[in-house]
């Protein structure tokens, strides 16, 4: 019997020893941060804007939603939202799929606007009693407009947006500085800066590219810096920890990419005859994928081929373009093409405001996202739990209908990606949310 | 006329992998299973007929025996980092099982021949519809059945040999959700479902060195279990169907070669000690892949990587006959993973196992042989990732399996 029970000392000594296998589980810390009062701060993406509109259940799905749900583990309070009362969209619908018989009499699978129950009544109403909100941000909101008094007012007179209207208490007068600060944060995200370019982008180029004030201007430098430089310093002399998110190159979502430059699609006699109308120009077109003529006032005639990394635009109506000869005998307008230099000029501006955010931040040690590269991973997928979330317009799972917003998984992910850059910077231990826990896109 | 690419429907490709981990089962025969499951240097009883077919000569005579074991392992999820998340694998018993029959076929004669049908191979886990790796899989269930006639030649009184045809049929069913939601929100769905044959072999020489010393050897040759027409079948939203198609597929789990060395000493009258090194060849798994016979831009051929490792596992036990009629035995094994830290799926958990087990044979009436045993399996907690689908996790399986056996000699 001594050899069983050597056998037995054995066995037991080999199972203590396997037990040490580096295994790091860790209960959630909050390190150097205080969740109690977390304010978000932001334009149409930290609303939880989707599918073309913004409705109550992506609000409540928004990444600042998300974020308050998990510092919930480690302190975080109640993170109180203007809530809009339906999921219809307000003012206008959102997006859903469904299929339809385009121009071509053939069934696609097309986003239109939902026309189920309207459930919009009493969005106008002025909810500033329920307040003061810890997420505080505006559809709309462009960086250089954060410091402006009447604010609200000036959106909803002249742009048609009362998101901040409805829960301003004061929207005659008021900056959305002051409304912010009517919460004090112990935490704050900070992702500003997308309709400081995204307004330009929208209007096809249009309006100045070189800086101006308008909505369809790229805002002026000075302006940014001296704005977000302001909002940075009132916060931080707070005495609050924070992040701040960069801006995303938006040329790389699907607003802008869902439709190639080459997706002019001709037969031989189609070719044929396209060619035919560009005689004086020596424009070919040959059987298969073309390249969309395009209106250019520099090219001769007037029009020219797109060229590989100029961007359409989603808004470009899809009849027109496969019934009505948009993009052959019609060059495509201006307003629905980004050209090259046109592109130059958002990306030469989104580095130069992202430079201006990663100063702020270095300035006074607060966490930095950045966000432009984390969304060009998207480009070639993020795999999350086995599920390959990537920049494909509706099919990709990370963007909404709109091609600009993110679905709640989207929003997710980014969500996430602000917790690793919170734990890293301030050595906190915070669960990541479960992205597919949320909704992606629905199919009919 | 023309048309625009802007709404083509090119789906995130749907992986639809199956598994294979350790999905290898020692439960053969009880009296080894209650020693370690060593046993392939000694000629204990007709189930040798799998663990060393050169024994199969060496029994006295001809016996039948049957065993079954009641198997519910406890399979533990724990999201990397702060566990927030737990998910406990829905439990779900399995009985696997083995007859023999077979001996020498006069009494003291040199030829051995017998039939064995045993259950080398299964796996089954149910982590629920909703749990969050429900896209890399929901519910798997492997099973096997391998039948293995055998003869067996004693050349002289030391050595003896032995060889086994092996013929393996066995069913395949895998349930996973598909990442598209329809406007309710549901997941697809998939499940595939599939018989699997396959052929293979089981040799084996028993050495008796000394009237105390004895060696074993034996070889089981890997079986590749081909699905050919298994049945794909998926639930979607309806304007995804065409994308869906039933179809059918084929697919292939290759079980490892298995080479085992071993030898068994007499201690005293009543005590046997032996032990076993089994080397197996998991080199073989080095991917998952599932064809479909009908492809569409959502749903392709798959292919996933698992890059099995080959093994090589320790057995040890005893063997105490308290009376002529009653023995007690235990024994111990230590089988390391054939699977890597960035390859270990939720559909195959594994991890380096330890497992003690102990059992009581005893003989109420003349030629019948009762046996009942316990094993206990344990894994370290293991901290793992499935690179393909990005899943990280902490996991640990535990595993208690009673079992009894009969068995008559004529």
């Amino acid at each position: 019997m001594k050899q069983l029970y050597i056998l037995a000392v054995a066995l037991v000594a080999g199972l203590s020893a396997c037990k040490k296998s580096g295994v790091d589980i860790v209960d959630p810390e909050r390190g150097d941060v205080d969740f109690t009062t977390y304010v978000a701060i932001g334009n149409s993406l930290t609303a939880g804007y989707a599918d073309g509109s913004l409705y109550r259940s992506a609000q409540l799905t928004s990444y600042p939603a998300i974020l308050a749900q998990q510092f919930r583990q480690v302190g975080g309070g109640d993170f109180n939202i203007p809530l809009l009362p339906g999921n219809a969209g307000w003012p206008s619908p959102k997006r859903v799929l469904a299929v339809r018989n385009g121009c071509d009499g053939e069934g696609a699978l097309s986003p239109v606007f939902f026309s189920g129950v309207q459930d919009t009544a009493g969005s106008m109403a002025n909810i500033s009693g329920q307040g003061p909100f810890n997420n505080v941000a505006v559809p709309g909101m462009r960086c250089v407009d954060y410091m402006m008094p009447g604010y609200a007012e000036i959106a909803r007179l002249f742009a048609g947006v009362g998101y901040a209207h409805r829960f301003y208490d004061h929207p005659l007068t008021q900056s959305p500085l002051d409304v912010t600060l009517k919460r004090t944060p112990t935490f704050f995200t900070v992702w500003l800066g997308g309709n400081d370019v995204l307004g330009y982008a929208l209007s096809g180029g249009e309006g100045n590219g070189a800086g101006g004030v308008l909505p369809s201007d790229i805002s002026l430098l000075g302006n940014f810096t001296s704005v977000y430089d302001l909002l940075i310093d009132t916060l931080a002399a707070i005495g609050a920890k924070g992040v701040l998110l960069n801006i995303p190159d938006i040329t790389t979502i699907p607003y802008f990419t869902a439709i190639p430059a080459n997706g002019l699609i001709l037969d031989e006699t189609e070719a044929e005859t396209l060619s035919n109308v560009y005689t004086a120009t020596g424009i070919r077109f040959a059987a298969g994928a073309n390249y969309f003529m395009i209106q250019d006032v520099t090219a001769p005639g007037g029009a020219r081929q797109i060229r590989d990394g100029e961007l359409l635009l989603l808004s470009i109506p899809q009849d027109s373009l496969k019934c009505a000869g948009w993009g052959g005998r019609k060059p495509i307008p201006r307003s629905y093409v980004l050209d090259a230099a046109e592109i130059g000029n958002i990306q030469t501006a989104t580095i130069a405001f992202n430079q201006v955010i990663q100063n702020a931040a270095q300035k006074h040690g607060l966490a930095y996202m950045d966000a432009d590269a984390y969304m060009k991973t998207l480009q070639s997928g993020i795999v999350y739990n086995g599920v390959t979330y990537t920049t494909t317009f509706v099919t990709g799972g990370a963007f909404s209908l709109d091609g600009i917003h993110l679905t709640p998984r989207g929003y997710a992910l980014v969500a996430n990606e602000i917790i690793r850059t919170i734990n890293a910077r301030y050595g906190s231990t915070i669960s990541l949310a479960d992205v597919n826990r949320y909704d992606g896109v629905h199919f009919p | 006329m023309r048309k625009t690419g802007s709404l083509a429907l090119a789906f995130m490709s749907v992986s639809l992998l199956a598994s294979g981990g350790s999905y290898q089962l020692n439960l053969q025969g009880l009296r080894q299973v209650a020693m370690g499951g060593s046993g392939v240097a000694w000629p204990w009883d007709v189930s040798a007929i799998f663990y060393n077919p050169g024994a199969l000569s060496r029994l006295d005579g001809l016996q039948v025996y049957a065993n079954a074991f009641a198997v519910s392992p406890r399979v533990r999820y724990e999201e990397a980092l702060t566990g927030v998340y737990t998910a406990e694998a829905h439990p779900k018993r399995s009985v696997p099982f083995a007859v023999y029959a077979g001996g020498t076929v006069k009494k003291g004669g040199k030829l051995g021949v017998g039939l064995g049908v045993y259950t080398p191979f299964g796996s089954s886990i149910n982590w629920g519809d909703d749990w969050r790796g429900r896209y890399i899989v929901q519910s798997i269930a492997l099973s096997s059945i391998f039948v293995q006639p055998t003869v067996s030649y004693r050349v002289n009184d030391i050595i003896s040999v032995g060889a086994g045809f092996v013929y393996g049929s066995g069913t395949v069913e895998i349930h996973k959700a598909i990442p598209l939601q329809d406007m309710d929100g549901n997941d697809g769905r998939s499940v595939l479902k599939g018989r699997a044959h396959g052929v293979g072999f089981n040799v084996g020489a028993q050495v008796k060195a000394t009237g105390k010393l004895q060696f074993g050897a034996s070889y089981r040759s890997g079986v590749r279990m081909k699905v050919k027409d298994g049945n794909a079948s998926f639930d979607v939203a309806s304007s995804l169907v065409t994308s869906f198609p039933n179809t059918s597929f084929s697919t292939e789990l290759p079980l490892p070669g298995i080479l085992t060395i071993g030898a068994g000493y007499r201690v005293t009258k009543k005590l046997v000690v032996q032990g076993d090194v089994v080397f197996a060849g998991w080199h073989t798994y080095d991917s998952l892949r599932f064809e479909f016979k009908e492809n569409t831009t959502a749903l392709r051929n798959t292919s996933e990587p698992r890059n099995y490792s080959n093994t090589i596992a320790l057995r040890l036990g005893a063997h105490y006959n308290i009376t002529p009629a009653l023995a007690v035995m235990a024994g111990g094994a230590y089988d390391p993973s054939p699977v890597s830290d960035d390859l270990l799926a939720p559909d195959a958990v594994d991890a380096d196992r330890l497992s003690l087990s102990c059992g009581v044979s005893y003989i109420p009436v003349r030629n019948v042989s009762v046996i009942a045993a316990l094993n206990y399996t344990a894994t370290p907690q293991r901290e793992a990732f499935y690179a393909p689908a990005n899943f990280h996790g902490v996991y640990q399986i535990k595993s208690l399996v009673p079992a009894l056996a009969v068995s008559y000699k004529f």
